[in-house]
């Protein structure tokens, strides 16, 4: 589909105008990371930077809500969403969308994503053979070119989002298309370079993680289940379902806490700390591929940043692919 | 439809099987139905759910029976519920023993202590078109015969066709069957692996040595059924906490074929 132009000044005059119809949010500087900001009318913002604190996914849940039928609040509008992010979405639409739906997942969401310009020390796409830019579940994507953006349609909703806006946006030009080309290659060149060139090779990963289970020894030390990792994770899924006053409630878990997989009477069948660091590693690269078609990892790196073991999983990932 | 809403049940009655288990007769607000080897969730309000499969037949029409042996804060609370008190329920959800696989052939169930509910159930249903199955045949061990769950029903069972054998780990005076773990049952019973199925439900160790006893009989990977009960917490394949390996046990189960899980580390745990 043709790409268009957006202007720096046309991109602050369409949020103003979308603020009373929309409930916005934009990913906003603070020093060296990216929070999630609501928009306002004068919201100073940009779509350079990199992946947020939290994943994209608590836009869709919360990490503890009710089970009620919701007020109908306004529609979402998530801008400035990273390719890991929008990567992630799509296990979790396959489990929270699918046989049966679950209608409390929202589906009135555009995500307006946007291409990396920085990456944190954590990051890893590209060694998953992933691209730091959005390719899939997204409506819109914004790129960073001169005065503007160059802006992608990803959906028919985001199709129907620029007809409906036609006066915000022109037709790109050329030159703007291969501005947009080339910074995504020198960028993606550049995160690549930063992780050594590093592609990895996921095909027989089942074997080596119980081959190589010492890997996970070596580096659960220092793992206390804190559930950082799960939490941040952009595409960690579970959740404990209780008994609210009048309703079910639901609330995020994870599956690196004891008691996660505890059944009546006792039985556990992942006491054992190393077993749950373990298992987390093979639901995110062998169970969800086979099972969902989708794996459970997208390279942001969030897990690392948030260890309070100081575990890097990216290093531990590396140490289990490359083994023989 | 939201997934998550229950159904309000009635409790009609309920019957004291041992000192921890109960039997609750629960009639639905709205028509509700299963197939045998589903499970529910079941609902006490304010307190939390908990995973039961009815061990009432299939066919039985209006209420119908779960059997809850009191192992935790949910079941404690179960266990205070009294009749005309009011519970919720989902389901039916998950996977059930697949009976068009079983027509033809000779059906062994192989039960221990409170996993003779689903089993009862299967049991109920299997006895309801028996004419559809060469045989019968319910293997059960219990602890002590105070620990038998069902225990008068057994003699209609077999007058309606079954073929029952009974062990207990530890037996007193009055005990008259066999003494020991349900596996010591084949010493006095002759299976027929080549034309037969068999069904395990019961407490992880019992499920474990119960499935090596039939593989060394002769019984394939592929015969062989089993009800395994995992932490399902939302019960339609979201929450996680059910995993069997790469599988979710509320929806790619509860019943399982024992090929498909056979080399997952930790099943029986």
């Amino acid at each position: 589909m043709e790409q268009k132009f957006i202007s720096n000044e046309k991109v602050k005059a369409l949020t103003k105008k979308l603020i009373p119809d929309y409930e916005i949010f934009y990913p906003r500087r603070q020093e060296e990371s990216w929070d999630w900001a609501r928009m306002e009318a004068d919201s100073e913002f940009t779509f350079e930077g990199h992946r947020t604190v939290l994943p994209l996914k608590y836009f869709f849940y919360s990490p503890q809500e009710n089970l009620v039928e919701k007020k109908k609040d306004k529609p979402r509008i998530i801008f400035g969403a990273r390719g890991c992010d929008t990567k992630g979405l799509s296990l979790l639409k396959k489990i929270y969308l699918e046989d049966p739906e679950d209608p409390h997942f929202r589906k009135d969401i555009l995500v307006f994503s946007a291409d990396c310009t920085t990456y944190h020390p954590d990051c890893f796409c590209t060694v998953l053979g992933d691209q730091p830019w959005a390719t899939e579940n997204f409506d819109l994507n914004f790129s960073i070119v001169e005065n503007g953006y160059l802006v992608s349609v990803g959906s028919d909703a985001g199709a129907k989002f620029l007809k409906d806006h036609g006066g915000f946006f022109e037709s790109a030009r050329s030159e703007q298309e291969k501005s947009m080309s080339s910074h995504r290659t020198s960028f993606e060149e550049e995160l690549k370079k930063f992780n050594g060139n590093k592609v990895l090779d996921l095909k027989d990963l089942e074997s080596k993680i119980e081959k190589h289970s010492d890997v996970f020894k070596e580096y659960g030390k220092t793992c206390v289940s804190c559930s950082s990792c799960t939490n941040v994770c952009s595409s960690c899924f579970c959740f404990f379902l209780s008994e609210g006053d009048e309703n079910k409630i639901r609330y995020m878990d994870s599956c690196q806490l004891k008691s996660y997989a505890r059944v009546a009477g006792g039985a556990n069948p992942r006491e054992d700390l190393i077993e749950r660091f373990k298992h987390r590693f093979t639901c995110k690269f062998v169970y969800r591929p086979q099972m969902q078609g989708f794996g459970g990892c997208t390279g942001c790196g969030r897990c690392t940043a948030g260890c309070q073991g100081k575990i890097d999983f990216q290093e531990v990932l590396i140490k289990v692919a490359e083994a023989k | 439809m939201d997934p998550y809403k229950t159904i309000n049940c009635k409790v009609i009655k309920i019957i004291e099987e041992t000192s921890l288990i109960k039997t609750f007769i629960l009639e639905p607000e709205k028509k509700f139905s299963f197939a045998t080897g589903q499970f529910i969730q079941l609902t006490m309000p304010k307190i939390g759910e908990s995973p039961f499969t009815p061990s009432s037949s299939q066919f039985a029409k209006g209420p119908f029976e779960v059997t809850i042996m009191k192992a935790g804060r949910v079941t404690e609370k179960l266990h205070e519920l009294k009749a005309n008190d009011t519970v919720g329920i989902r389901g039916p959800l998950g996977t059930s023993y697949p009976l068009s696989e079983f027509e033809g052939k000779e059906v062994l169930l192989l039960g221990g202590g409170v996993g003779m509910a689903p089993l009862r159930s299967l049991l109920l249903t299997l006895l309801y078109e028996k004419d559809k199955y060469n045989k019968i045949t319910l293997l059960y061990g219990a602890k002590n015969p105070a620990d038998i769950v069902y225990r008068d029903q057994f003699e209609s069972w077999k007058k309606r066709g079954a073929e029952i054998c009974r062990t207990v780990d530890a037996a007193d005076k009055d005990w008259k069957e066999k003494e020991g773990v349900v596996t010591c049952l084949f010493d006095d019973y002759s299976v027929n692996p080549k034309n037969g199925v068999a069904v395990v439900c019961g407490p992880p160790i019992m499920m474990k040595f119960g499935t090596f006893k039939l593989l060394e009989l002769g019984y394939a990977p592929e015969s062989i059924y089993l009800s395994m009960e995992k932490n399902m917490s939302c019960g339609i394949g979201k929450c996680g906490h059910c995993g069997v390996g790469k599988y979710f046990a509320c929806k790619d189960g509860p019943v399982f074929k024992y090929s498909l899980i056979k080399d997952i580390e930790g099943i029986w745990e």
